[in-house]
């Protein structure tokens, strides 16, 4: 595949010519061209953004295993850091701190320094509705639902470069999320293969189509529908040259066949491509574990099993690219301390979240979690948020894609970053 | 002018008293002056009588149907504007293809007793006894199956089903009723208002709100719009204000900031943090009254079922419909907001003059003005345009129809720069389509699916700004390719539910060439818009010789294959033609409609 680096380079020209009608995809030639300058210090760099939706209960998937009072409160939801012959063990991270065994992926990780987790994240606004505490979370407002615009997308207004491609900003998802409002050009596509002049009845007429929209669309006086046009021929020209349906994930990575994992092989597809990536988002769902969340067992296994195989298999996949992507999870809040009656957890305050990338401080539980006894927690019942979400976000924005701007990304914010990056 | 005096006095003694007014102010009783200085002033943008009908269909109806620019010219173009803005033509057989869904009609309290949402069901079904609380397994569809069997013999419905039948009611209106303007205009109140089913709270009132709510009063008074919204258990758990009370603690602010914000003023609009905190506790304990067997312990603790209505009153408290006002929640204190203080002691009817105290600002009126003019002139209108309608916007009292028409009687409607200068909405591209096509929706979802994807995700806008109203929201690279996408399976009958009958629209005959195709079509679909060259630029690219032959070759191969997940495709009756010319008809359509041209209005 010829990467746009190696268009650069110069040689890659000519080459990349061929089956694109109009030559170089003017988008991208802008794009390299706004880059020049800062080329030699930066390198395009992708931040993965994945909100698992519905509230995962941090306390088990990340367990302070020394702590007694959470076996106390949760009889039946609770698994032992040394095995007792009785199904699945906590892996050990640093004596305190087990991570769920399903997500054993995450361990090597975990170990080399890569991946961080942060305990204790959440939102000022201790609003327990999903909704409320999603959009406040995306919005990056916790008081404020009037806030038109997303936090990525005001993150992709900081990026230091005009130029944008229209493959910047891509959700991998059906309908925009709340994250992705906003004025800057950010696309969402739950499937890559649908970026194609479709004529299923009549094949042959695909290319008099398409070439006649192009036609259209290169003369008509509206600017947007013209400028927009043209980059939407020219993506589709550039997609059309990969693979999409035999891609082969490199380094036998294998990617589970749920939604999250496929979204995260069609961002591992964008980021080989080298289309201009920056900003990418995609959501695991099912977290809302009410009723009989299970242990090694289960609706909760299933799910950190799904998202840390995912995760796990994107990042083995971008072998090559390591150095240019990170990942980071996030989701509404966390759950009670206690279980409930119905074998699972109700709505609560902080959560964890995951870190992976090579500028990570990783190896690490970031975060300030007291004991669990009752007088520690917020109003009696939940793990109290002792990290403000903004000051995580903010703090990879900036180790990630240098984005120093904190007040546009986070207005009303005057908190302080996370030290959850390498700087 | 004889008939529109007619038309005009009908309105009046139907809405209890709207006049034109023209350019010297209202004309006292309705009356309506004689003359020319009434008719809309497009002769002075250089249009011709044709033209301007083409302009003001296609800013006040979901598109133009086939010879309905003729018919407005018939009609005359006030005439037809004034009995939009009446909005009571019959709608017959709107109603006989809405008579299939039996939940459109049903109360705030049928639609909870019947769409129960899912976490209810699980908890009823637990109490029944008839699945165990160990054996809540979501994810399985053995579960799933046992409580689909529980809600059946219990009767009652999956709340999906309940959206979905709101989902087909939206689009047939907007393609099938009579009144285009009321249907325009109810979307967008509904969007200046907005709510949204990602927030289950306030999920199952939805369709209420759009059809008592927002429908009923969307040609009518703003404060009226206002009071109703702010009073709407929809709008009262959207932003959260049924949860809202006085002290020690509770004060939410979120309904008295967006009203503020978003409703009224514009954030712009010369109010501080302190009048939100203000807005806010008068606002106090406005709230939902228990609604169905369902509903959670409402009125904050007070066991309302023992009280009689005129108990209910003795103690301050307020029912009306599902709003519920519980004084005891009230923060009874004195506030000032925006300058006007309540004195200590008020109680509901302090909320009810607050919100009429921001309808009348004249912040609002220029901010709700210019919204209206940005949906029907153009993305950045006028400020003259702005100043003329929040005149009337004060004047009137809000009457939204003499807000509308003061825009229509200004030049700046009719000016160069508005003509053409909207992008459809991914709804209105969609709809728009099928009414120029003369397409007989069956089975509206599939329609509404492509619109999804085409970007516009109806009633699931998550914030309460609604969606944004311009261009560059609609248009990004992803979009722009569905759009076209769509063009091409509609005018292909692969648009499963709706069916197309592209000959009958050509009384029957093959137009003999694929440029011929676009001529045909191209003049009903884009009425009055000079499409030479558009026309000679494709000329070259569709008078390919070997063309025919090879489709014909491809003809079979995939023909009517719906996408995964649609609607099981119905055979379209296009079968007069043979295939190749078929296929070419429906190229020729598809490209029309997937056209720069036809994305704007």
């Amino acid at each position: 595949m010829v990467s746009r680096r190696g268009f650069l380079k110069g040689s890659g020209l000519a080459l990349f010519g061929v089956g694109l009608m109009g030559g170089v995809p003017v988008f991208m030639a802008e794009a390299a061209a706004s880059e020049k300058v800062t080329l030699l210090y930066k390198r395009k760099r992708v931040l993965v953004c994945i909100f698992q939706r519905g509230a995962m209960d941090g306390l088990m998937a990340v367990t302070p295993f020394t702590d007694v009072h959470l076996p106390a409160a949760r009889p039946n939801l609770s698994l032992p850091a040394v095995a007792n012959g009785k199904g699945g063990t906590l892996i050990d991270l640093d004596g305190r701190w087990g991570l769920h065994p399903n997500m054993k992926a995450f361990e090597p990780l975990f170990r080399e320094g890569r991946l961080a987790v942060v305990h204790g994240i959440g939102s000022p606004n201790n609003t327990r509705s999903h909704f409320d505490a999603q959009d406040y979370m995306e919005s990056g407002t916790p008081f404020n639902k009037g806030t038109a615009s997303g936090w990525l997308n005001r993150a992709v207004g900081l990026l230091g470069h005009d130029a944008v491609t229209p493959f910047t900003a891509v959700s991998l998802t059906s309908a925009l999320p709340r994250s992705f409002y906003g004025d800057r050009p950010s696309v969402a596509i739950s499937n890559l293969q649908d970026f194609a002049i479709q004529m299923r009845g009549n094949p042959v007429a695909v290319n008099t189509t398409a070439k006649s929209f192009e036609e259209l669309y290169d003369q008509t006086s509206a600017g947007l529908l013209h400028d927009t046009g043209k980059e939407s021929f020219e993506a589709m020209k550039v997609l059309q040259q990969a693979d999409l349906r035999g891609y082969q994930p490199a380094g036998g990575a294998v990617y589970p066949g749920s939604p999250l994992g496929n979204s995260l092989r069609q961002i591992a597809q964008l980021i080989k491509m080298d289309v201009g990536l920056e900003v990418a988002f995609t959501e695991s769902n099912g977290w809302d574990t009410h009723f009989n969340q299970g242990t090694d067992n289960g609706i909760f296994a299933r799910n950190v099993a799904d998202l840390s195989n995912s995760i796990t298999a994107f990042w083995k996949d971008l072998e090559a690219y390591q150095d240019d992507v990170t990942v980071m999870t996030m989701t509404e809040f966390g759950r009670t301390v206690h279980q409930n009656g119905t074998g699972g957890t109700d709505h609560g305050r902080g959560s964890c979240n995951f870190i992976l990338g090579n500028n990570v401080l990783g190896g690490k539980v970031h975060g300030n979690v007291a004991e669990l006894a009752v007088e520690n927690l917020e109003d009696g019942r939940d793990l109290p948020v002792t990290t403000d979400f903004r000051g995580v976000f903010s703090a990879v924005a900036d180790g990630h894609l240098r984005i120093s701007d904190d007040k546009t990304l986070f207005p009303e914010w005057t908190g302080a970053r996370a030290a959850v990056m390498k700087i | 002018m004889k008939v529109v005096i007619k038309v005009i006095a009908v309105a009046l003694a139907v809405t209890g008293g709207w006049a034109f007014s023209g350019p010297g102010g209202g004309v006292p009783g309705g009356r309506l002056p004689d003359g020319e200085s009434h008719r809309f002033p497009w002769h002075k943008a250089g249009l011709t009588e044709r033209q301007a009908a083409a302009h003001l269909i296609s800013r006040f109806t979901y598109g133009a149907t086939p010879g309905q620019v003729d018919a407005v010219v018939r009609m005359g173009l006030e005439n037809w504007f004034a009995k939009q803005l009446e909005g009571l033509s019959p709608d017959d057989s709107l109603g006989v293809r809405l008579s299939r869904y039996d939940a459109l009609e049903l109360s705030n309290e049928e639609v909870a007793n019947t769409y129960p949402r899912n976490g209810q069901v699980v908890k009823m079904a637990i109490q029944d006894g008839v699945i165990n609380k160990d054996s809540v397994k979501p994810d399985r569809k053995e579960y799933r199956e046992m409580l689909q069997a529980y809600m059946m013999q219990k009767g009652l419905k999956q709340e999906q089903d309940l959206f979905r039948q709101m989902f087909c009611q939206k689009v047939l209106r907007a393609a099938y009723s009579e009144n285009q303007l009321r249907e325009v205009m109810t979307d967008f109140w509904f969007n200046h208002f907005n709510v949204s089913l990602t927030k289950n709270d306030c999920a199952t009132f939805i369709p209420a709100y759009e059809r008592d709510v927002i429908r009923p009063n969307a040609l009518g008074r703003f404060t009226e719009l206002l009071l109703k919204t702010a009073k709407s258990p929809a709008m009262l758990y959207y932003l959260d204000n049924f949860q809202s009370s006085g002290p020690p603690k509770g004060l939410n602010e979120n309904y008295a900031r967006e009203v503020m914000e978003l409703h009224t003023l514009g954030v712009d609009g010369g109010y501080t943090q302190q009048d939100v905190t203000e807005a806010a506790r008068v606002l106090t304990g406005w709230g939902v009254y228990p609604i169905g067997q369902f509903a959670r312990a409402g009125g904050g603790g007070v066991q309302l079922a023992k009280f009689t209505d005129a108990q209910i009153a003795q103690r301050g408290f307020v029912h009306d419909g599902d709003f519920f006002f519980n004084s005891n929640r009230h923060d009874k204190g004195e506030k000032t907001v925006l300058g006007q203080v309540f004195p200590a002691g008020g109680g509901y009817e302090e909320g009810v003059t607050l919100l009429g105290l921001l309808a009348h600002q004249p912040a609002t009126a220029r901010f709700v003005c210019r919204k209206i003019a940005v949906r029907f002139v153009s993305d950045d209108p006028p400020a003259s345009l702005v100043e003329k309608m929040a005149k009337t916007f004060l004047e009137k009292n809000g009457d939204i129809r003499q807000v509308l028409l003061t825009m229509v009687q200004a030049p700046e409607f009719w000016s160069p720069e508005a003509l053409r200068e909207k992008t459809k909405s991914p709804f209105e591209l969609a709809i728009g389509a099928v009414r120029g096509l003369n397409g007989d929706i069956q089975q509206p979802l599939p329609l509404f699916n492509w619109v999804t994807r085409m970007g516009e995700k109806k009633y699931y806008y998550q914030a309460p700004t609604g969606f944004p109203d311009r261009g560059t929201y609609w248009i990004n690279t992803g979009s722009l390719l569905n759009r076209m996408n769509f063009g091409l399976a509609l005018a292909a009958g692969r648009v499963p539910g709706v069916q197309i009958d592209l000959l009958a629209l050509n009384n029957g005959h093959e137009p003999e060439s694929a440029i011929a195709a676009l001529d045909v079509y191209g003049k009903i679909l884009l009425p009055e818009r000079d499409l030479a060259a558009t026309e000679k630029r494709l000329t070259p690219l569709l008078t390919d010789p070997g063309l025919a032959q090879r489709v014909n070759a491809a003809a079979g191969d995939g023909a009517m294959a719906a996408r995964p997940g649609d609607w099981p495709a119905k055979p379209v009756p296009m079968a007069k033609a043979p295939a190749e010319d078929r296929a070419m008809l429906a190229q020729a359509v598809g490209i029309i409609i997937g056209s720069p041209e036809f994305q704007r209005r």
